[in-house]
């Protein structure tokens, strides 16, 4: 359809990809949805091959991606779906609704090695999607996503409640950076944090030390 | 009538010259966007104004429903003359195409190429075997990425042509001539959208022009804009242009 949703994946077991290796976790807050990652990209999850790694990616105007897996393929369907969005409102001369958002995301990721979660704000209000290669589509109110994510989830199930500010969302997004940065080896290198409200999207890089 | 149909070949395929070197049907496409309503692109110092006439077929009609200016892309409008049906997929060429060069550069498509490729869409309906050519011209417009507005014309055989100021569809002789009289370059929008509607309403005889069914839309440094149907009555109201009688 339109040829922006032809994803192939990367070659199976290919040892040097370039891997996000990363810890990526999302929060649905009061006034919008918070996103954050790690910056390091890594070869094969051995190797720091970037220390300031965009794994955010804006998808629409009051939307984004994080990408854990292959960096390629991250990129690549990050475009696909800012091309799909922006075709619809085109199209249509109305707002994506996050709902058709997600589920055009679901179908354009089929066979990408890339494990995002969406995020973003809609007239119904704050929404948070995880994603999977197969197509997978399930909502949520916090996730995470790489190879830091058990760290993580252990902060954000402790760290979450229904009804956090954006502020109190984004500390406890970035406190489940920081954990999963300080035990995993492909994790690390600073944070990267996106506030999404119905204004537009905020992003922000934070340096190690400054977590 | 063997003969005479022989004779009449060259008038019925697309692909097919006359003895003379012409293409009977590009050239009945052409006569085809002559009897639709005009429609009128002026460039200005910032950007491009398109307006395009109209005429509500009923009370009834629903006067959005009308579409005759599109926007393709936050910095690109198209706007046709001839038949809606065939403009509205040469619309969707120039939308999918500015997204295809926002994956392909991650920048947006300038005027001229994206023009071109529409034009080349165009031109294979003119040689292909058993297609009809696109019985629509477009004027494409908009702001390249440097803040250089530009504006082209495409007709039905393909062939794209930049213009200052140009009208097709009905009357476009008249309101070309209008055109060439009063344009000024390095006007502001407002005076760009005065221009238009003036000689929109030169042409129509100094019978009026009604807002109802007609539209407009400016593409500048903030992107493309249609302008609301109040918003177009009263400009048209606010110049005297309108077709209401003097009280």
């Amino acid at each position: 359809m339109d040829g922006f949703t032809s994803g192939k994946g990367a070659t199976d077991g290919a040892p040097e990809e370039l891997k996000t290796g990363t810890t990526t976790v999302g929060i649905v807050a009061d006034d919008g949805v918070v996103l954050a990652t790690d910056r390091r990209a890594s070869l094969g999850g051995r190797f720091v091959s970037n220390k300031s790694a965009d794994k955010i990616i804006e998808v629409h105007p009051e939307a984004a991606i994080t990408i854990s897996g292959g960096v390629g393929d991250g990129q690549t369907f990050a475009d696909q779906l800012r091309a799909q969005s922006s075709l619809y409102e085109t199209r249509r001369g109305e707002d994506m609704s996050m709902e058709a958002l997600a589920s055009a995301a679901a179908n354009a990721i089929r066979g990408m090695r890339v494990v995002p979660l969406l995020g973003g704000v809609d007239s119904e209000g704050p929404r948070l999607f995880e994603l999977d290669p197969l197509g997978g589509k399930m909502e949520d109110t916090y996730g995470s996503t790489g190879s830091g994510m058990q760290m993580a989830y252990g902060v954000l199930e402790g760290g979450y409640e229904d009804d956090l500010t954006m502020d109190e969302a984004e500390e406890v997004a970035l406190d489940a950076i920081e954990a999963a940065s300080a035990r995993d080896t492909a994790s690390g290198n600073g944070a990267m944090v996106a506030r999404i409200t119905e204004e537009g999207i905020d992003t922000e890089e934070i340096d190690a030390e400054e977590i | 009538m063997q003969g005479n149909s022989q004779q009449q070949a060259y008038d019925r395929g697309t692909n097919i010259f006359s003895p003379d070197g012409r293409l009977y049907q590009v050239e009945y496409a052409r006569e085809a966007v002559k009897r639709g309503s005009p429609t009128v692109g002026v460039r200005f110092e910032d950007g491009v104004v398109f307006v395009a006439g109209g005429r509500l077929r009923s009370s009834l009609q629903v006067a959005e429903s009308i579409e005759k200016i599109h926007k393709a892309d936050d910095h690109v409008g198209v706007a046709s003359a001839g038949h809606v049906a065939d403009a509205r997929q040469l619309v969707d060429v120039a939308r999918r195409q500015a997204q295809v060069e926002r994956l392909r550069y991650s920048e947006p498509a300038d005027i001229e190429s994206l023009t071109k490729e529409v034009t080349g869409y165009i031109q294979e309906f003119t040689q292909a075997g058993g297609a009809r050519p696109f019985g629509a011209a477009l004027l494409v417009g908009g702001v390249d990425d440097g803040g250089t507005p530009r504006l082209f014309e495409t007709d039905p055989s393909g062939t794209p042509y930049e213009w200052e100021a140009v009208a097709i569809g009905g009357n476009a002789d008249q309101i070309q001539g209008h055109l060439e009289a009063e344009y000024e370059a390095g006007i502001d929008a407002e005076a760009a959208l005065e221009l238009a509607l003036r000689a929109l309403e030169d042409a129509n005889e100094g019978g009026g022009l009604n807002a109802e069914g007609m539209s407009a839309a400016v593409v500048d440094d903030d992107g493309f804009r249609e302008l609301s149907p109040d918003e177009l009555s009263d400009t048209i109201a606010g110049h005297s242009l309108d077709d209401e009688p003097e009280e």
